[in-house]
This record gives C-alpha cells, sequence and structure tokens, in this order.
C-alpha cells in the first residue's frame, strides 16, 4: 500500500491545481470583458461581479498557500527597497477597471520620493485583498495614502462604506504589542486578517516588528485599514 | 500631492517597435497573452510552447521583450530558458525578460543573481497590469543604459558619476541603482568605499543583497574572518538567501578550510536541491576532500539536472565516472561515459574528455590495452585541436599519461598548467592530488616549486627593467613572455602596465591601446577578481579618454 499522505500535502496541492483552472477563468472572462467593454453590453457589470469573484476565491488561495507554505518553512521572503508608490499603483491598477465599472474612483496620496524595505510580493497580497473587497463595501471612494510615523511607513486604505463590523475592529490603538487571537469562528473573515498580521510581523527592523490595525471613521468616515512596517 | 490618475494605456504603450516573445506550454494562455500584446500595437510576434523552441527562435533574431512561463512542463524550465538565452548572448542588459508563474514560489528566489529575471508577474493577471509593467521595465532599462555602457567599456569613474547622478533624482528603480553601484565600486576595487557605502544601506533595513554586498567587500578586501562573519549572519536570519551559501564556501577555501566549505554547500543543497552548478561545486570541493560519496552523489544529481540545462558539460560525467573509479565501481564509470558520448556526438572537446577519463577507467580495471588505444585516440584529438584546451581538462590527460606509465609526458603537461596557473590555488590542489594518486607527491612538489621559481624569476626580471625606467626593453621582454605564458594573469598584467607607463610617458597611441586591450581582457578571463585588474582598467580608461582631448 501507498504510504500515507499528509493530509496538508494533499490540500495544498489541490489547491494549486484549483488555482490554475481559476486563472484560465480568469483570463477567459477577460477576453470577455474586453469584447463587451466596447459595445456597451448590458451583461458587462454581472461579468464584472464574477470578476470580483474569482478575484476572491484567487486571494484566498493565495493566502492558504502562502500559510501552507509559511508552516513548512517554504515561504519566500525577500525584502528590497520599493517605490511605494510605484507598489501602490500597481495595487491600484489590478483593481481600477473592475472598480471604475461601479463607480468607484481609486485616489493615491502619497510622495514620490518615499522608499521603504519590505517583501513586495506579500505586501502586494495584503493590499489586493482589501482593495478587492472595496467593490463589495465602498460606495465611489477608495483612498490609498502612505507616510512614515515613528519610524514606521504606514499604508493606509480608506472606504466611504459603511466602516468594518465591530467584531473584525483590529488593533484600534495602533499598538505595536497588541496581539489578539484570531478566531475563525467569527466568519469568513479571520483568514484575511490571520494573513495580515503574519506579514506585518514578519518584517523586523531594529528590533521592532510591522503590524495592522482595522479601525472605522478616517478621512473618508468608512473603514480604515493600516499596515505598520518597520 | 500627486493624485493618481487614471492611465489610458492603449494610448500610452506604444509597442509597434518592439519585437516579442510569448513562452507558455498552454496554447490558450498563449493566446491569451497574444491577444493581450496585440491591443498595445505589438507587430511583431512569436510565440513558443515549450523551452527548446523559445531558444531556437531566440536564436534566429534578438527579441526586445519576453514573457516566458517559469513551468513549462517536460524539457526546459522557463529558468533555464533565461540561462540558456543570456549564456548564449541572446539576452543582453537591454532585453526585457519577465517570468510568469503560477505563485509566489521559493524557487524564484533561489537561483544565481546574475540569472535573475527583470521582473515577475504572477497569473492571473489583466491586460492592464501587463502594461503597466512593460511601461515600468521600459523606463527602467532607459535609464539604465548608460550606466550598462561605461560598464561595457570597463570605465567605472563614469558609471559611478552616472549612477549619483540617477540616485539623486530617486527614481522608481532606485533599488537597482544602488546594487550596482555597490557592485561597480567592488569593481573598481574601492573596497573602503564600498564598506562605508553597504552600511549606510543597512540602517534602512536588512536587504539580503546589502548584506551579501558588505560581505563580498570583506571577502575581496581580504578580510575572511569578517567576511565569514556577515555570510553566517545573513544564513542565521534567513537560511534562504543562496547566494550566502557560495560566498560563505569561497570564504573558507580562502582560509583554507575545504571540509568546513562542502559542509557549507552540503547545507545548501539540501535546501535547493535544483541548482546545477552549486551541484558541480560541491562535487568538486568532496572530491578534493577525497570524500568520494558525496561527490558522486552531487555529481548524479548534476549530470540528471544537466538534461534540459545550458550548464551541463562533458566533465560532468568524467566527473562522476573519476568518483565511480574511487568508489571501487568502475564499471558504471565506463557507462557514465558511455553516455556521455551519446549526449555531446560532435564536440572534440567532448571526445577528448572522454576517451581521456575511459582511458583512465580501462587502466583501473586493468584493461591495459584498452587504456593504450584510449590514450593514443585522445593524443590524436590534441593534435588536431584549434585553440587552448581548459586546464582541468589538460591536467585530466596529464594523470592519464601518468597512470599509463609516460611520467615524463605527463610531468611535463603539468609543468605546462603549473606555468599558466602557477598562483591558482585551487589549481594547484588538484594538481598536487593527481601527484598524490600517481604515487608522485614528492617529485610533483619539487616540480610545483620548480615552476613557481621559474614564473617568479621571469616576471622579476621584468619588473626591474621597467622600475629602472628601461621601459622599452620591459616592453619587449613582457611581450615575448606573454608569448609564451599567453595565459597567465601576472605576466599578462605587467605587459598591459609596462605598455601603459610607456604611453603615459610618450603619448598613447591605437595600436598599443588594443594590445593593452587584448591583454587586460585575458587577465580578466584568467581570474576576474584580480587585485590590480582595478587599477589597471583605470589606467586604461585614463589613456583613452587623455587621447580624446588631443
Amino acid at each position: 500500500m501507498a504510504d500515507k499522505m499528509d493530509f496538508s500535502d494533499i490540500l495544498a496541492s489541490t489547491l494549486h491545481d484549483t488555482k490554475n483552472s481559476l486563472g484560465l477563468l480568469f483570463n477567459n472572462l477577460e477576453d470577455i470583458i474586453s469584447g463587451c467593454r466596447g459595445q456597451k453590453c448590458p451583461a458587462c457589470m454581472e461579468f464584472y461581479k464574477l470578476q470580483y469573484e474569482i478575484k476572491r476565491l484567487n486571494h484566498s488561495f493565495i493566502r492558504l498557500l502562502s500559510l501552507y507554505k509559511a508552516e513548512k518553512s517554504q515561504l519566500a521572503f525577500n525584502i528590497d527597497y520599493h517605490s511605494i508608490r510605484e507598489v501602490l499603483e500597481d495595487a491600484a491598477v489590478q483593481h481600477e477597471a473592475l472598480l471604475n465599472a461601479k463607480g468607484i474612483e481609486i485616489e493615491i496620496n502619497c510622495s514620490s520620493s518615499l522608499f521603504w524595505a519590505f517583501d513586495r510580493n506579500l505586501i502586494a497580497g495584503v493590499l489586493d485583498n482589501i482593495i478587492n473587497n472595496c467593490f463589495r463595501y465602498t460606495k465611489e471612494k477608495v483612498r490609498i495614502s502612505s507616510f512614515m510615523t515613528n519610524g514606521y511607513l504606514v499604508i493606509r486604505i480608506e472606504d466611504d462604506g459603511p466602516g468594518y463590523p465591530s467584531s473584525m475592529l483590529f488593533n484600534e490603538d495602533s499598538n505595536p504589542q497588541f496581539e489578539k487571537g484570531i478566531d475563525f469562528r467569527t466568519g469568513s473573515t479571520g483568514l484575511g486578517i490571520y494573513f495580515s498580521v503574519m506579514v506585518a510581523s514578519l518584517h523586523v527592523n531594529n528590533g521592532r516588528s510591522g503590524f495592522i490595525s482595522i479601525t472605522n471613521g478616517g478621512q473618508l468616515n468608512g473603514g480604515v485599514f493600516s499596515l505598520y512596517l518597520p | 500631492m500627486a493624485i493618481y490618475k487614471k492611465p489610458n494605456f492603449q494610448r500610452e504603450l506604444n509597442l509597434k517597435s518592439k519585437k516579442v516573445l510569448v513562452v507558455d506550454d498552454f496554447l490558450n494562455f498563449r493566446l491569451t497573452l497574444k491577444n493581450m500584446l496585440r491591443s498595445f500595437d505589438v507587430i511583431h510576434l512569436d510565440d513558443a510552447g515549450n523551452g527548446d523552441d523559445a531558444i531556437r527562435k531566440m536564436a534566429a533574431g534578438k527579441y526586445d521583450i519576453i514573457l516566458c512561463d517559469y513551468n513549462l512542463g517536460e524539457g526546459k524550465s522557463g529558468q533555464q530558458v533565461l540561462e540558456e538565452g543570456k549564456f548564449r548572448g541572446y539576452i543582453n542588459y537591454s532585453t526585457i525578460f519577465v517570468m510568469i508563474t503560477a505563485e509566489n514560489s521559493l524557487e524564484m528566489i533561489m537561483g544565481a543573481a546574475e540569472y535573475q529575471p527583470d521582473d515577475y508577474l504572477i497569473k492571473p493577471f489583466a491586460k492592464e497590469i501587463l502594461g503597466n509593467k512593460i511601461k515600468q521595465l521600459i523606463e527602467r532599462k532607459e535609464n539604465l543604459s548608460a550606466i550598462e555602457k561605461s560598464l561595457a567599456a570597463e570605465n567605472f569613474s563614469e558609471a559611478l558619476q552616472l549612477c549619483d547622478l540617477l540616485i539623486k533624482k530617486s527614481p522608481r528603480n532606485l533599488s537597482e541603482i544602488l546594487k550596482m553601484k555597490g557592485e561597480i565600486l567592488l569593481k573598481k576595487g574601492a573596497y573602503k568605499e564600498a564598506a562605508e557605502f553597504y552600511n549606510r544601506m543597512l540602517l534602512m533595513g536588512n536587504v539580503s543583497w546589502v548584506m551579501i554586498g558588505r560581505g563580498k567587500t570583506a571577502l575581496l578586501a581580504g578580510q575572511y574572518a569578517e567576511a565569514k562573519d556577515i555570510f553566517e549572519h545573513i544564513l542565521e536570519k534567513n537560511d534562504k538567501v543562496m547566494p550566502a551559501y557560495d560566498y560563505l564556501a569561497q570564504t573558507l577555501l580562502k582560509m583554507n578550510d575545504p571540509q568546513a566549505a562542502q559542509e557549507v554547500m552540503m547545507n545548501a543543497v539540501s535546501i535547493s536541491p535544483r541548482a546545477i552548478l552549486r551541484q558541480k561545486n560541491l562535487g568538486n570541493l568532496a572530491y578534493r576532500n577525497e570524500d568520494y560519496f558525496t561527490a558522486e552523489t552531487a555529481y548524479k544529481a548534476t549530470v540528471a539536472q544537466g538534461k534540459h540545462s545550458c550548464f551541463k558539460s562533458p566533465s560532468d560525467y568524467t566527473s562522476l565516472a573519476k568518483t565511480m573509479v574511487q568508489m571501487d565501481n568502475p564499471e558504471a564509470g565506463l557507462d557514465v561515459l558511455a553516455s556521455a558520448r551519446q549526449v555531446f556526438p560532435e564536440d572534440n572537446e567532448a571526445k577528448l574528455h572522454v576517451r581521456v577519463t575511459e582511458s583512465y577507467v580501462y587502466k583501473k580495471l586493468n584493461r591495459t590495452e584498452d587504456a593504450v588505444k584510449a590514450l593514443n585516440e585522445a593524443q590524436k584529438i590534441v593534435e588536431d585541436y584549434d585553440g587552448s584546451l581548459p586546464a582541468d581538462l589538460q591536467l585530466d590527460l596529464a594523470r592519464t599519461y601518468i597512470i599509463n606509465g609516460d611520467d615524463k609526458k605527463g610531468s611535463e603537461l603539468i609543468r605546462r598548467i603549473l606555468r599558466d596557473n602557477h598562483d591558482d590555488n585551487e589549481m594547484l590542489d588538484n594538481v598536487r592530488l593527481v601527484f598524490r594518486e600517481t604515487g608522485m607527491a614528492d617529485e610533483g612538489r619539487k616540480i610545483i616549486e620548480d615552476v613557481r621559481e621559474e614564473i617568479f624569476g621571469l616576471n622579476n626580471a621584468g619588473v626591474k627593467l621597467a622600475q629602472d625606467g628601461k621601459l622599452a626593453e620591459a616592453i619587449a621582454y613582457f611581450e615575448e613572455a606573454a608569448l609564451q605564458l599567453p595565459q597567465n594573469k601576472i605576466i599578462n598584467a605587467n605587459t598591459a602596465q609596462v605598455l601603459m607607463l610607456y604611453m603615459q610617458e610618450n603619448g598613447s597611441d591605437e595600436e598599443r591601446l588594443s594590445d593593452v586591450k587584448i591583454y587586460l581582457d585575458r587577465v580578466k578571463k584568467a581570474d576576474e577578481n584580480f587585485k590590480d585588474l582595478p587599477l589597471l582598467w583605470t589606467m586604461y580608461n585614463g589613456l583613452i579618454s587623455g587621447g580624446d582631448h588631443g
């Protein structure tokens, strides 16, 4: 009889396979959307909704696979200096077509001379997830900003939606020492926060670790997600 | 504060003049990618479904942009396509190479630094993402091109000035330019400045290329204990920074600790086994340490991974065969050599490698007649061979002469190797190993001493002429010496230097300058990190720009 496989390995390889199919689905949908965008087709909005769900699934898979790799000490962690403006613009471009289709505008507020050391892929994974969710929860504006405070780089994503439910509020004091256990029973969002916390805390510099906070209010009086990097 | 404006890629990005190649094993994905590219007005658009086809197309004409999937199924991987493209010169600094992957994979950051793609795209991505990425990369290549040109001319001072000018503007690829600046400082031999530069950068965060740069600075400056500490510290923090293993092993070799160097490489391949050059290096280290068990495993991996790699070489097979002889399994060695013949059917150097090693293995099997026959065939190939043979192959040939009883021919050949490499410690170790294995240890020690004294004497006489101000005589003397020892780096470096000293006094001329370039290129080929090379290039560039002014 064959050796018994580790269940997490089976899950990971299945996820990997499913993610590839999802990629094909995404690209086919892209072709359809680009075809019907020009023709002012009424179904276009429905296709965008489909695309939003595919992206959501894709982000979940990326998170799961990253967590699996972290568990197996296989996670790629590659710190380099990056232009923050470029990283934020890349994140915006990812979601622009989708959000614009629903009348949501993305605004970036960040000096082009801001550079910081971090793992670009992991941080992009965190941002993608938050911005994609704006498709569902934002009315007309998303504001992405970045600045320095207390020696940390802050990347903040604010929207003008109803804000995060109280069960999701996290680390409202923006206190790096604050640690909150993740409760998966409260809903599907636990994994997203867990992933963001993990990615933030992987970033360590001069004895200080990265962290996140999730609050309500902000400049657009909606949800406010902040990522602090040392 | 700048507000993000919605970009319109169709209008901004025009790739009409660009030649683009798309490589993916999935027809469906190739079509999607090609549709995206056509919307950016790409006209010259090719695609390939596997690595071999990609290489064929790249050989037929240079591409400006290559989008290549990492996972190409059977055959070459995307990484191997990149390596071979760079290796064969189909991809140069102006080519944009983007690796497409299904996920953020560990293997992506495992490869050697000089074989990294310009950027990665993670599937799936929309057209806008692709357009944005290509636009950024075109900008990056444009702002680097002037620096690359001065580097190609070995004009380090100019390249550094260009870097500093760019850094002031803090372009988006600031990190890339900083990285380049550090490397140029090292090439220029400005170790103190390089150490300060990297120390300053480290204050901004633990970026692995900065720490590696700092370690390399110590290594090149000969501060081995410090270099060792730095590389060990990097690996303690993150055991996946693969280049740190390579440099740590190099440092340990400089510290005369080949055992420790081998252990470091063993750790490296256990973390990232799919790295042919590292496996090869481990095999060589273990063989020199006479740890044939480890050497065999590493060479087997090298041969297996070489199947689709441009880094495969006949010596992978002959090294494995030699190791199998040491493991008392010469028959298996013969099988390995037989497969080498099939892998390199037309290559004369490969034939020579194989024949020389076959003779060695036959001798170990007491098949004396076969051994002599193989050696005679090898000799025939050498006689017809055009150009100079690689030193390790010459050494194999010498060993085969000796074990077949022709000590005289063997040691004469070894003398020739030593004349070209009299101060290359690795080569000296290999020569000593051959002498030990053939029971000539004492005799060998004397041969090595003789040749070293001969070269020192030869060199010193020339240096004395130059010091006495007899530059014209020194030139004639060194040019003659360089003719005899075309691969010896010290002789070539000194020939270049006396020529340049002469021109500094008497004005430069085209013919001498082009001779200097030839000598310096020989030194660079023999040892890229030769300690006087930065100084010599600076002299050379001074003479060239001096010529421009009159």
